[in-house]
């Protein structure tokens, strides 16, 4: 049961971040409303269950509406850890430096077909600078990754503002945790 | 329902063309309400009177008719509305006015009228008065269907706005703004009389910046729903979205030109952040910033020469205007950490922005050459994301405390803050529409 969970995260991951890197490059204009279509990914009938096709289906579904779940996004857990950021600032820290070693270290030694780097804010000052804070953030970090070796064309940036912290509260303390940035990494 | 409103609308307009010049229309009064002296015009408005044709007793819909233009007028933020229970008029005709009535409750302006047919359709004759010449200002027919008295009601009060400030005011018009439902929110409106919220995208995601194009056809935003920032510009009418930019990096939505054909944005595609300028139609891209630092906010000059932006190459967030073409940067603010959101005036003389003080955040106005800012609010919120009515006599924003987020707008000199929409809800980003059709 919990394979299967984790295999269903797994499809929905990849797929959505095939959309993600789609997003990247296209310049489509978005067509709503069309659901539920054959289209692209034909099923391998094997043994891996209802319950994963009933995934798959689900994100062909939201293929089609070129549409992401950014909660369930936002649930799937990183194999490495976050680095975090002073107030106002996209400099990598001391600390962080030791984490992006690691981090470097792991996404040299397990392949992965890409990381994304989300760059976050704390809720302090406006949203729109912090959208611009957060790439700045993410960018300053594929930088650092990049001079420790780690292939820069599996590297894209996200900038998610103040707009997802990971802790709601309205203290220092959660503000210090939110100001991060965050790997998506895709095996 | 919109469409029916706007309908009924039109006839009421088209009735001007048959406007009862009973009386001649007296020199226009404009008052000037940018005067800092100014305060808010007592004006009283009489129940109308029921006349219908024919013998038996009238429905009562004068009362409703004038209720909705007392309503109606007092949101605008410069009338005292009097107490139609002081009033004391008795025995005069209905297009006359006896100012000794009139002057000792403060009245500097009078509404009376009467409504003269009111079967499946409304008749009303409206006459304003200035009490202390003793004349007329105007004398008007207005005509609608029977459901739709409220929208008559609205034709007298745009009406008295011309006659009395010369333009039609900010009704008809909306403000749309984000509450926040963690990852799942919408764009949402709102009539600026506080009537018809709804949502306006159904993303269901990160959504920010909405942005209103000046002939109040679309509306530009930003929109997490492919999972990264991107731009989208959605016609009001027919409902279709449009992705208008998609680059790597950031795509946030700044305004549009006075003439709605390019939009404002800011994209990092070339590595750093940076604003440009995009074509609608061609989705052709002009780079207008050029500069290390973050350069975020952009807002065209209603003359279209100039661009507010914010920028923190001083350090802090401050804000500074460039030239249209980006040359000729200025700084603006000097004072405060944090100053950012800079929106200009209808009449392109002033900014209004938020800036941080005391640890909260406060709107404010300063020249739009520079000069001292006056600080408007000054209340226990975080007050952000300020946003000028059309007819630039008010301003809307958002007002957040811990548990309970508030859409307010008070007059543009800070006076009079009113609330619009509360909810326990986050809300952010809001933008008055222009006037809508």
């Amino acid at each position: 049961m919990k394979n299967d969970m984790t295999r269903k995260t797994l499809v929905v991951v990849l797929i959505l971040s095939v959309l993600v890197f789609a997003g990247c490059a296209s310049k489509k204009s978005v067509v709503t409303g069309d659901t539920g279509k054959d289209q692209g990914v034909t099923a391998e009938t094997d043994q891996r269950g209802a319950q994963e096709d009933q995934a798959r289906a689900d994100a062909e579904k939201e293929a089609l509406n070129q549409s992401v779940d950014l909660e369930k996004m936002a649930q799937v857990k990183s194999p490495v850890s976050d680095i975090n950021f002073d107030f106002d600032s996209s400099a990598i820290r001391p600390d962080a430096r030791a984490i992006l070693e690691r981090n470097a270290d792991y996404f040299t030694k397990n392949r992965a077909s890409a990381i994304v780097i989300e760059g976050h804010c704390d809720e302090q000052g406006t949203a729109e600078y912090n959208m611009a804070l957060g790439e700045r953030r993410a960018q300053e970090t594929k930088k650092y990754l990049v001079n420790l070796g780690v292939n820069e064309s599996l590297m894209k940036t996200v900038s998610f503002g103040e707009e997802n912290p990971l802790d709601p509260a309205s203290t220092e303390e959660a503000w210090a945790k939110n100001r991060r940035a965050h790997f998506v990494v895709n095996p | 329902m919109m469409k029916k409103f706007i309908l009924n609308l039109v006839l009421i307009l088209s009735c001007f063309a048959f406007i009862n010049f009973n009386h001649a229309v007296l020199a226009k009064v404009y008052v000037d309400i940018d005067s800092p002296t100014f305060r808010p015009m007592p004006i009283a408005i009489a129940d109308f009177n029921n006349r219908a044709p024919g013998t038996g007793k009238p429905a009562d819909r004068g009362s409703a008719v004038a209720e909705a233009v007392r309503q109606d007028l007092a949101i605008t933020g410069i009338f005292n509305i009097l107490n139609k229970k002081s009033f004391l008029e008795a025995g005069t005709a209905v297009d006359k006015i006896n100012p000794s009535d009139w002057l000792p409750l403060g009245a500097d302006y009078l509404l009376k009228g009467e409504v003269v047919r009111n079967d499946q359709e409304i008749v009303a004759h409206g006459y304003l008065f200035d009490v202390s010449r003793g004349e007329i200002i105007f004398a008007r027919k207005y005509r609608a269907t029977a459901d739709q008295s409220k929208a008559l009601s609205r034709a007298i009060a745009v009406d008295i706005m011309r006659a009395l400030v010369n333009d039609e005011g900010d009704f008809n018009t909306q403000i749309a703004f984000v509450p926040k439902n963690g990852l799942k929110s919408d764009i949402h409106s709102i009539g600026y009389d506080g009537t018809g919220l709804k949502a306006v995208t159904g993303h269901k995601s990160i959504l920010m910046a909405p942005r209103w194009s000046p002939d109040g056809r679309l509306l530009a935003f930003t929109s997490f729903k492919r999972g990264r920032p991107e731009i989208y510009i959605r016609n009001l009418k027919s409902g279709a979205e449009k992705k208008v930019a998609a680059f790597e990096g950031i795509n946030l939505c700044g305004a549009f030109s006075p003439d709605s054909r390019k939009l404002l944005l800011t994209l990092s595609r070339d590595g750093n952040n940076e604003i440009y300028s995009l074509d609608i139609d061609s989705l052709s891209l002009r780079r207008l910033t050029n500069n290390y630092a973050i350069d975020v906010s952009p807002s065209w000059s209603p003359d279209g020469k100039k661009i507010a932006f914010v920028s923190n190459r001083s350090g802090s967030p401050q804000i500074y205007t460039m030239a249209a073409d980006g040359s000729n940067v200025k700084r603006i603010t000097y004072e405060g950490g944090y100053n950012s959101s800079p929106v200009w005036s209808p009449r392109g003389d002033e900014l209004a922005y938020e800036g941080q003080v005391g640890g909260r955040y406060q709107i404010f106005v300063i020249p739009a050459e520079g000069g001292s800012a006056r600080q408007l609010t000054s209340d226990s919120a975080n007050n952000e994301s300020p946003s000028w009515s059309p007819s630039g006599r008010q301003i809307a924003y958002v007002s957040r405390r811990p548990s309970q987020s508030r859409l307010m707008i008070m007059n543009a000199n800070g006076s009079s803050p009113r609330q619009v929409y509360e909810t326990r809800q986050k809300l952010v980003m809001s933008a008055w529409s222009p006037r809508l059709k």
